[in-house]
């Protein structure tokens, strides 16, 4: 399937390439093209290395990282779940990250590596929270599909409670503060951030990719995936886990950008993927460039303010959604 | 007789006079209009006062009525003495029925659209409400006018405000021809938010004999991106002790100028926080901190 579409990978490959040269060349400060490339290599003038390896690149790796990793989560998740609806916050990833960082906000903590791990926690207590519940209610002990979307649901309103207890005497710096991470940025991007980030989304992407064909398997439903003799039950739990990590590993990072992971994997599909280890390539791909150029849009569309980069990515995605719907059609 | 009509006379003339006094007591302002435009009445002194804004509590201790306060909000932190007061939330969408429980005679409401149900609840319940902006500086001396005028203590309130005024002014005077380096405040860092040309806080600036970078946006607190104050390259940079040490650890803020060359200016959070009685005071710390070797007090 892959070479027959060989055209389609480079025409993703040559956006994504293109997009991220405009996110490092584009910002309030112009920099010539020939300067950024030569600040990418770190010569030309100071100010210029600074601005382009010191604030654009960061943003932009982080982006791309952010966007591959939500993407293959999704796919993963729709994949194993059956679902078209699945997405990485589902298993209540979004709700029990925003419960962590808005906690650490109301503590009055304000410090973005503390707020990071406290999403991370939360999203992970979320998770597994969601598991268990899945498990125990389940058939026989299994961990029923249809038992797990509702415990993720179930866990994210509640989530959503104590968010707001938690905010509504906030003083209003904190609120803004915590909005404002709800909403998603890429602009706390350090390199600290993405070495975590890279290894978290490159580990789990790797093993998913691994486990590509299982989703595949589990695709087609959990009894023929039996009998095509794979462990149904340790295999989607591997990948619910993997996916989870993924979602809550680029939640730390920048908050909430939803969209992305919901709509990706179908825009790949669109294109022609059906098969998982394709899929989840494709899917980072396609995410990374998203979240790159949202990230673009987000911080050029309003100057000199920022736009929520959460807000940015649906506003991208959905009529390029809508139009390969159309297409589809 | 004669002694009679004299004394028919005093007592008339007397009675006169009591009516002419009593009427010009009554006429400067027998009601007034706050920033909802509601229409307040100036009644008999109040002895129960309810203030939901940290500025106007600053004004009430300064008059002298901070005795008569019987709430407050969360963040009243100036004078010492308001932490004596019952705290009854933080001033915005206020819990109706814990400010009516304690029994105000005058409510003084911060004027923001949260805040308009609570001044039309309040009003409805009979309670006197007085809504008023503090963003600027000259709301300030509004609100101390009127809160004077309402508590029966407009002397005290002159005294107060013409006080404020003198420092701001002699800081004016003394900045007035010095040069005004430019000035970003960064008030929070996720996300970058800084003040604009309506805060009080960019007229403190100007009085201080600096320029703030965003004087130009109209809104009190704009959000701003960091490669967008990079570009307006600010001298000076202000900020709190919390503020600062984030800036210092951040390599995305090494790029600026202002930090390379150790420009970061703290101040005081709580002095200058407030638009209240002491402006004359943060303006005189804000001219010392950016004019380090020309002002003096």
């Amino acid at each position: 399937m892959i070479d027959h579409r060989s055209w389609h990978w480079s025409l993703a490959i040559l956006v994504f390439v293109v997009v991220c040269i405009a996110g490092i060349a584009t910002g309030a400060i112009r920099v010539p093209v020939a300067d950024v490339l030569r600040a990418l290599l770190g010569s030309g003038d100071t100010s210029s290395i600074a601005i382009v390896r010191d604030l654009r690149l960061p943003r932009v790796v982080l982006a791309a990282l952010i966007g591959a990793g939500l993407a293959m989560s999704g796919a993963a998740l729709q994949g194993t779940l059956r679902n078209g609806l699945a997405e990485p916050y589902l298993l209540g990833v979004s709700g029990g990250a925003a419960v962590g960082a808005v906690v650490a906000f109301a503590f009055g903590i304000s410090n973005s590596g503390w707020i990071a791990l406290a999403a991370f926690a939360g999203a992970a207590v979320a998770v597994l929270l969601a598991l268990l519940v899945a498990r125990a209610a389940g058939r026989g002990g299994r961990g029923d599909p249809r038992t797990l979307l509702m415990a993720g649901v179930v866990i994210g309103a509640f989530a959503n409670a104590v968010i707001m207890v938690s905010l509504a005497n906030a003083p209003p710096n904190t609120i803004r503060g915590a909005l404002w991470w709800m909403m998603g940025s890429a602009g706390d991007a350090s390199w600290q951030t993405i070495g975590v980030l890279a290894l978290s989304i490159v580990g789990g992407g790797a093993a998913l990719i691994y486990l590509a064909r299982d989703i595949d398997v589990l695709a087609l439903g959990e009894e023929p995936a039996a009998a095509l003799g794979v462990d149904v039950d340790r295999s989607a739990r591997t990948i619910y886990l993997l996916s989870a990590l993924l979602a809550a590993a680029t939640v730390a990072a920048a908050g909430l950008v939803g969209f992305v992971g919901l709509i990706v994997p179908h825009i790949v599909r669109y294109a022609g993927l059906r098969r998982h280890r394709p899929l989840l390539f494709g899917s980072a791909l396609i995410g990374a460039t998203l979240v790159v150029a949202a990230d673009l849009a987000a911080r050029t569309l309003r100057p000199p303010a920022e736009l929520p980069l959460g807000a940015v990515t649906a506003i991208l995605g959905v009529p390029f959604f809508l139009a390969q719907l159309r297409k589809a059609a | 007789m004669p002694v009679l009509r004299t004394r028919i006379l005093v007592i008339a003339f007397v009675a006169l006079g009591v009516a002419c006094a009593r009427k010009d007591a009554q006429t400067p302002a027998t009601s007034l209009t706050d920033d909802f435009g509601d229409t307040i009445v100036v009644g008999p002194r109040p002895t129960r006062i309810v203030s939901l804004n940290p500025a106007t509590t600053e004004i009430m201790f300064a008059i002298g009525a901070g005795d008569r306060l019987v709430g407050r909000t969360h963040w009243d932190l100036y004078p010492a003495a308001a932490a004596k007061v019952p705290d009854l939330g933080t001033g915005i969408r206020p819990n109706i029925e814990a400010v009516l429980g304690a029994r105000p005679q005058l409510v003084l409401l911060y004027a923001s659209v949260d805040n308009r149900n609570a001044a039309q609840r309040f009003r409805a319940a009979g309670v006197n409400t007085l809504s008023l902006k503090t963003d600027r500086i000259e709301h300030f001396f509004r609100a101390t006018q009127l809160i004077g005028l309402l508590v029966g203590d407009t002397a005290r309130a002159k005294l107060v405000a013409d006080s404020v005024r003198k420092s701001i002014e002699s800081v004016r005077a003394k900045t007035s021809g010095l040069p005004k380096p430019t000035v970003f405040w960064h008030i929070w860092d996720a996300p970058l938010i800084t003040i604009g040309g309506g805060s009080y806080m960019s007229q403190l600036i100007d009085i201080a004999g600096g320029t703030n970078i965003y004087g130009d946006r109209p809104d009190v607190s704009p959000q701003v991106s960091i490669e967008d104050v990079i570009k307006r390259n600010p001298t000076y940079i202000i900020t709190g002790p919390e503020g600062a040490d984030k800036i210092k650890k951040d390599p995305k803020w090494a790029i600026a100028p202002a930090v390379k060359a150790g420009r970061v200016i703290v101040v005081d959070t709580a002095l200058v926080g407030r638009p209240a009685v002491r402006l004359g005071e943060a303006a005189i710390a804000l001219a010392s901190l950016i004019h380090p070797k020309d002002f003096t007090r």
